[in-house]
């Protein structure tokens, strides 16, 4: 009797349990990083784990599991696979390949799990893309360039690695803005392969040879560098360059009062894609289904852009922060609940 | 020593067995790894999970088997995986150049082994006949053939047919496509392994004087080991493109150094000489397991490459620490 009470006891506890843990929903979302070489990708995966945590409040358990390391597009091909194993939710993924993952995507929807990219566009029908569209950003930056020096003027452009998806998109945006305004002439386009140091020496050989720019449009960290070469030569004010985001940079920003405007490639955007992720597992759907970009499963996110007007106001967010650290912005819990029905 | 000189003296049974199969140790670390791997997720050790490591790292398994071939004769080929990256994109490309049919496959396959072929004499010709050393001259044809792989495909990404990666990625009978690879791709090397040419190029790696004196051409061997590597290299490029469903011009470039550790792992001299390819296959293996355990223990993300690091060395010094117990 006494075992048979324990028994029913026990069954009675289990029931309880399984009963509090269907009532408590309970994700587990996967998260791929394939690249470690800078500062922008951890903020990106703590960003994430963040969300993550915010959750619990809304009495949502969601467990990440990271995988970060440098990796080739077969080691990130495992670390899918790692995560089917692992039988998670969702992945949500910055892909080191825009098509590469076509056929690892078809098996993890297979196996009923969610794909998002975040960062890069992939071709895979199976998956979904959350983040910025490229060629916006590149065109944002643009648009203030051309703004600022009036439509007209001698223009150079510093590009990351060529054949890089997202750089060919970028030049992309600011070749078809700056092909609106006759008066500005692109004199030269350089690669600095999105490396702060080449991008300084860019600057500097640009400088000798075309004495005359007005305007410079330049990616990421590399702004950082061009500045350097311009401030170096004395020319900050008689040129118009655009920026970057990062702590750093905004600081010198404030104090020299550069000419400059930043369009912003938030670290939130994999954090943007988790808060997504999960208003999808829960089954709830899109008020307007992800049909843009090239392959047509893309969710773009709004791009902030830092000019003059609210550089105190980045500045502010980013204060008392370290110098690598990126101003960043992402979709709330509430902003992703917006997009669903 | 002397017991490897003197076989009249009659050696203890696990150094005769290491002796019989140099791949012992190997194989014992890497099946010590898959039950952990199970003790940590179970689903990685059933058959999907099975079947994802082998679609995952049946290219590094190959391309181990390649690079074998030259450890055999002391030589070693660090091009290897550039030749991969060429062959992926050769076959992407003609395969989008011929419209995708089957024909078209099969076609581009063709190309593809000849391709590797190729890059396979012409780093035999440079390192036996021209007598540069292998480790700088490979890495000089490392540069040159990922310079023609950009050439063919400047940048990565267009698709393979999906009747190619889905044959890759599917299943016959119930049984998935890249078992029957493994099924061939043994009874493939058991015949390589009786042939003449395994043998010599042993004898080459283990003493390449002795050889020459004994009357064999120490020079074509060593071309003809090369050719074998370029041709398992394109075999590794296949399974590449099978999985990744596209062309990239530098997908294989890191792979090079994993297939070296590989052939070490497996219990392989770099000197030459001594080796097997059975070995090898394990060493790829190894190298698979420890990357999917490093995530399944739950290790942080920012320590995991350096755990994966660590791992491999310590399945290194395990793999000689046992081998040389058992020799010496």
């Amino acid at each position: 009797m006494r075992k048979f009470a324990a028994l029913a006891l026990t069954s009675v506890a289990a029931l309880a349990v399984s009963a509090f843990s269907v009532q408590a929903e309970s994700f587990k979302i996967g998260l791929s990083n394939g690249w470690v070489g800078s500062e922008w990708r951890t903020q990106m995966i703590e960003e994430a784990q963040a969300a993550a945590a915010a959750w619990k409040d809304k009495g949502v358990d969601v467990e990440v599991v990271v995988q970060s390391a440098n990796v080739d597009v077969p080691g990130q091909i495992a670390h899918v696979r790692n995560f089917i194993n692992e039988g998670v939710n969702a992945i949500i993924i910055n892909p080191n390949s825009p098509t590469a993952f076509d056929p690892v995507f078809a098996q993890a929807k297979e196996a009923g799990i969610l794909v998002i990219s975040t960062d890069a566009e992939v071709s895979s029908p199976d998956a979904l893309y959350v983040g910025i569209d490229q060629k916006a950003w590149g065109a944002a930056g643009a648009k203030w360039l051309a703004e600022t020096l009036g439509g007209k003027g001698n223009v150079v452009a510093i590009n990351g690695v060529a054949g890089h998806p997202a750089n060919e998109m970028r030049v992309a945006g600011y070749k078809e803005v700056f092909g609106q305004y006759p008066d500005i002439k692109i004199v030269n386009e350089v690669n600095a392969n999105w490396d702060q140091a080449q991008g300084q020496q860019a600057m500097q050989n640009l400088l000798a040879t075309n004495p005359d720019i007005t305007g410079v449009w330049v990616q990421d960290g590399m702004a950082a560098g061009a500045w350097k070469s311009i401030i170096d030569a004395g020319k900050q004010s008689s040129i118009a360059a655009t920026g970057e985001i990062r702590k750093d940079f905004i600081d010198l920003w404030t104090k020299d009062k550069l000419n400059s405007g930043a369009s912003v490639n938030p670290p939130g955007v994999m954090a943007s894609a988790l808060n997504v992720a999960v208003l999808m597992l829960q089954g709830k759907e899109l008020k307007e289904p992800a049909t843009a970009g090239q392959y047509k499963n893309a969710m773009y996110l709004p791009i902030p852009f830092i000019d003059g007007k609210n550089l105190a106001d980045a500045a502010k967010a980013v204060d008392g922060k370290p110098g690598y650290y990126s101003y960043t912005s992402s979709l709330s819990i509430e902003d992703a609940e917006k997009l669903f029905k | 020593m002397t017991d490897a000189t003197l076989p009249t003296t009659r050696p203890g049974g696990l150094k005769r067995l290491v002796e019989r199969y140099p791949f012992l140790p190997a194989l014992v670390i890497a099946l010590v790894l898959l039950a952990l791997n199970g003790f940590y997720q179970p689903r990685s050790v059933s058959f999907i999970g099975i079947t994802g490591l082998t679609k995952t790292y049946l290219a590094l398994m190959m391309l181990a088997i390649a690079q074998t071939y030259v450890v055999y004769a002391g030589d070693i080929d660090l091009s290897a995986g550039a030749i991969v990256s060429l062959v992926n994109v050769v076959i992407v490309v003609m395969m989008e150049k011929m419209g995708g049919s089957g024909f078209s496959v099969v076609a581009a396959l063709g190309l593809g082994l000849a391709t590797g072929l190729a890059c396979g004499i012409v780093n035999g010709v440079v390192v036996a006949a021209l007598r540069l050393q292998a480790i700088v001259a490979t890495f000089a044809t490392s540069i040159f053939f990922t310079g023609l792989a950009l050439y063919v495909m400047p940048v990565a990404g267009t698709p393979a047919p999906a009747a190619f990666w889905r044959t890759y990625g599917g299943r016959f009978f119930e049984i998935p496509f890249v078992f029957y690879a493994v099924v061939v791709l043994a009874i493939m090397l058991y015949v390589l392994a009786r042939t003449r040419l395994s043998t010599q190029l042993l004898a080459v790696g283990d003493d390449a004087q002795a050889a020459f004196q004994s009357g064999l051409p120490v020079t074509r061997i060593r071309i003809q080991g090369y050719a074998l590597c370029g041709l398992f290299a394109a075999l590794a490029a296949f399974c590449v493109t099978g999985d990744t469903a596209s062309g990239d011009p530098l997908v294989g470039g890191k792979m090079t150094l994993f297939s070296v550790a590989a052939v070490v792992l497996g219990g392989s001299a770099l000197s030459g000489g001594y080796g097997t390819v059975i070995g090898s296959i394990i060493g790829a293996l190894i190298i698979g397991l420890i990357n999917s355990l490093v995530f399944f223990v739950g290790t942080p993300s920012e320590w995991q490459n350096l755990v994966q690091g660590l791992a491999i060395l310590l399945a290194l010094m395990a793999g000689i620490l046992v081998g040389r117990r058992a020799r010496a």
